[in-house]
């Protein structure tokens, strides 16, 4: 469409060019001069930055530059396929790391270190809408499980952010209950709490 | 056939300068078997009076029968002497000459005799063997190297105007049949090499140099040089191969579906257009997220897929390295009778890949998900952008532990209609994800859940 569109507008160029010449009005212009020519010229300038990308050009005309191009990205496109594949054989022949687990370790030792304590605190600021905030230990995957306790439990999380600091986790959220029944805070905060536990 | 070997008698060598010929042939000592065979066959031709003519006729006569078939062939290897340059131009001498065997002058007899030699071969075909002659490089007794690259820097030595290259319909080969190691190739056929652009292949060896050469790799030099041989065609310059190779770029070009054809005749200006127009469109369906249809866009969008690609060709090539390294020194770790202390020295090689940051950046967009992944050594930072209304948080969170990514810091939520996110991530040491392979895998997921929630879902 669009390039119908450009097709057509060119031959419309040349079509009212064409009149220009076939000596119409001699002041019969284009209809918007400068604009076709910025418009021109801001697609020069692309091919030239185009041109100045691609490492081998044959000739230096506009067909040939996006033939060019084509190549070329063809080219990096099986690069990119060719390592990657490397990469993934690498990857499967290699060896388990045993670095994880010195991770969490540190994690709790650190958080015991600046004297952060595990807290749960559940406020009520609506009938079903509840603001919680944990603090807790930084484990892998543990942020996973704990969403995916949510949603089990059928509270849906609006706006939610989590922090990491010194081996500990932050998670702030607004916690909405997806059945229209009250919730109380303090359910809440020990299913909460047995939640972190567990995970 | 000229048969040198039925009628000489070794013992009727003469005397003479055989000092300065033997001790130029002994500069080339670097096969063994190959020079000794080479001497032999000179001291015989150029009539020498050998000092052990007893042991080393013995020899010799093993020798010819050794080699007997490609001796005629190794007639014609003559190294270019110094002192026998002159004689070229009165080179075509008839074959007379062979008479001359037993003539016991020292630097004419020998001389006679390389013409003889020049001249018999020259009566069989004319340009072939002198184009060999020719080639014989004076540094080396590389069977390898193809004829062509060494015209370049003997030729200033010879007087004779080089004979126009032609096909040949004998393989020469002198020394092939010596099955000689390939020698290391000499810096000109390699400066030859690397004057063809990296990483684009001869046509007829696209795929095995797509899986070989990478960029600033020189690829299959052998299969290259085995190429040239397979075409039994000696003459063929690697000038020819390089016009060739322009041309065939050009067909290539022209080959794809797009461009219609093979050699550009537009018939109209409106099927020049078309063409043209068909290019565009071809560019616009390889990057991956085009946005406006026009030729202005679709060229820009061109330039920053063609940025991203690159980024994403040096950041898979630091990783490879990286895993190369860990490999190795797990290796040399597990091959070490080592205790935990002592660990192996880090190679330079390996600290020069492993200093260098890894940075990398790209956007992948989808019908309903926007997807900016940046890569900074191994902080990991992803923009998420979704308009539909679904959970999303578990299951990029999900998609974040498989891919091994620690999450350090998530802000977001609800704006408006979208759900915008900012991850903040860091890799797992030992995992080797790439930005691509993020996104990718980030879109996928996501589109997934967006095919598996009902149009029509429940606002909240």
């Amino acid at each position: 469409m669009e390039f119908v569109g450009s097709a057509s507008t060119q031959s419309c160029i040349t079509q009212k060019r064409g009149r220009r010449v076939y000596g119409d009005d001699r002041d019969f212009k284009s209809k918007n001069l400068t604009a076709e020519r910025r418009r021109r010229e801001k697609l020069s300038n692309r091919l030239l930055t185009l041109r100045s990308l691609v490492p081998i050009i044959t000739n230096m005309n506009k067909a040939t530059i996006v033939e060019d191009a084509i190549t070329y990205i063809e080219k990096l496109q099986m690069t990119v396929k060719v390592l990657s594949d490397q990469l993934l054989e690498m990857e499967s022949s290699s060896e388990e790391s045993e670095r994880p687990r010195n991770d969490e370790i540190n994690a709790a030792e650190e958080m015991k270190k600046h004297g952060i304590e595990e807290k749960v605190e559940v406020t009520n600021v609506d009938g079903c809408k509840l603001w919680i905030r944990i603090i807790s230990e930084k484990k892998r995957s543990r942020i996973t499980k704990f969403l995916e306790a949510m949603a089990s439990h059928g509270f849906e999380l609006s706006d939610t952010n989590v922090t990491t600091f010194k081996g500990a986790t932050l998670i702030s959220s607004c916690l909405n209950g997806v059945y229209s029944y009250k919730i109380e805070a303090e359910q809440v905060k020990e299913l909460l709490q047995e939640i972190i536990k567990s995970i | 056939m000229y048969e040198e070997t039925g009628c000489f008698d070794p013992n009727s060598m003469a005397e003479g300068g055989d000092d300065g010929i033997s001790q130029s042939v002994k500069h080339h000592k670097e096969d063994d078997a190959a020079v000794s065979a080479i001497e032999l066959e000179l001291q015989k031709h150029l009539a020498f009076n050998v000092e052990d003519t007893h042991t080393q006729s013995i020899s010799i006569n093993s020798n010819t029968h050794s080699i007997h078939d490609p001796a005629n062939q190794n007639h014609q290897i003559l190294p270019p002497y110094e002192h026998s340059h002159s004689n070229w131009d009165s080179g075509v001498v008839s074959a007379d000459h062979m008479g001359g065997f037993d003539q016991n002058e020292n630097d004419q007899s020998q001389q006679s005799f390389i013409n003889t030699d020049i001249s018999s071969s020259f009566a069989q075909s004319q340009t072939p063997p002198l184009l060999n002659l020719l080639q014989f490089p004076r540094c080396t007794t590389s069977s390898m190297l193809p004829p062509n690259s060494s015209i370049s820097f003997t030729n200033p030595d010879h007087h004779f105007p080089v004979p126009p290259p032609t096909s040949t319909d004998v393989l020469y080969d002198p020394l092939f049949h010596l099955n000689l190691p390939p020698q290391p190739q000499p810096p000109l056929f390699r400066e030859l090499f690397q004057s063809i652009p990296h990483g684009y292949s001869f046509p007829a060896s696209a795929s095995r140099a797509a899986a070989n050469s990478l960029f600033g790799e020189i690829g299959d030099e052998r299969d290259a040089t085995g190429a040239f041989y397979e075409d039994g065609d000696v003459g063929v310059h690697l000038d020819n191969r390089v016009l060739e190779f322009s041309r065939d770029l050009g067909c290539i070009g022209r080959r794809r579906e797009t461009a219609g054809k093979p050699t550009k005749h537009f018939a109209t200006e409106r099927q020049r257009r078309e063409q043209l127009n068909g290019k565009f469109k071809a560019l616009k369906d390889l990057v991956p997220n085009p946005t406006k249809n026009d030729r202005a866009s679709v060229v820009g969008d061109a330039i920053e897929y063609i940025k991203e690609l690159l980024r994403t060709v040096n950041e898979l090539k630091l990783l490879v390295e990286k895993k190369r390294c860990v490999r190795e020194r797990r290796k040399r770790h597990r091959t070490e009778d080592d205790d935990e202390g002592m660990k192996p020295l880090v190679d330079p090689a390996d600290q020069s890949y492993n200093s260098s940051l890894r940075s990398s950046w790209l956007q992948r967009k989808s019908k309903d998900t926007e997807v900016d992944v940046r890569i900074i050594d191994d902080e990991v930072t992803i923009k998420l952008v979704q308009r539909k209304k679904i959970d999303c948080l578990l299951f990029v969170s999900r998609v974040l532990d498989e891919l091994q990514l620690d999450l350090h810091h998530v802000a977001g939520g609800h704006i408006g209609d979208y759900y915008s996110f900012l991850f903040n991530t860091k890799i797992y040491e030992g995992s080797s994800v790439y930005a691509g392979s993020i996104a990718n895998k980030l879109i996928e997921v996501m589109d997934k859940q967006y095919a598996a929630v009902p149009p029509t879902s429940c606002a909240y």
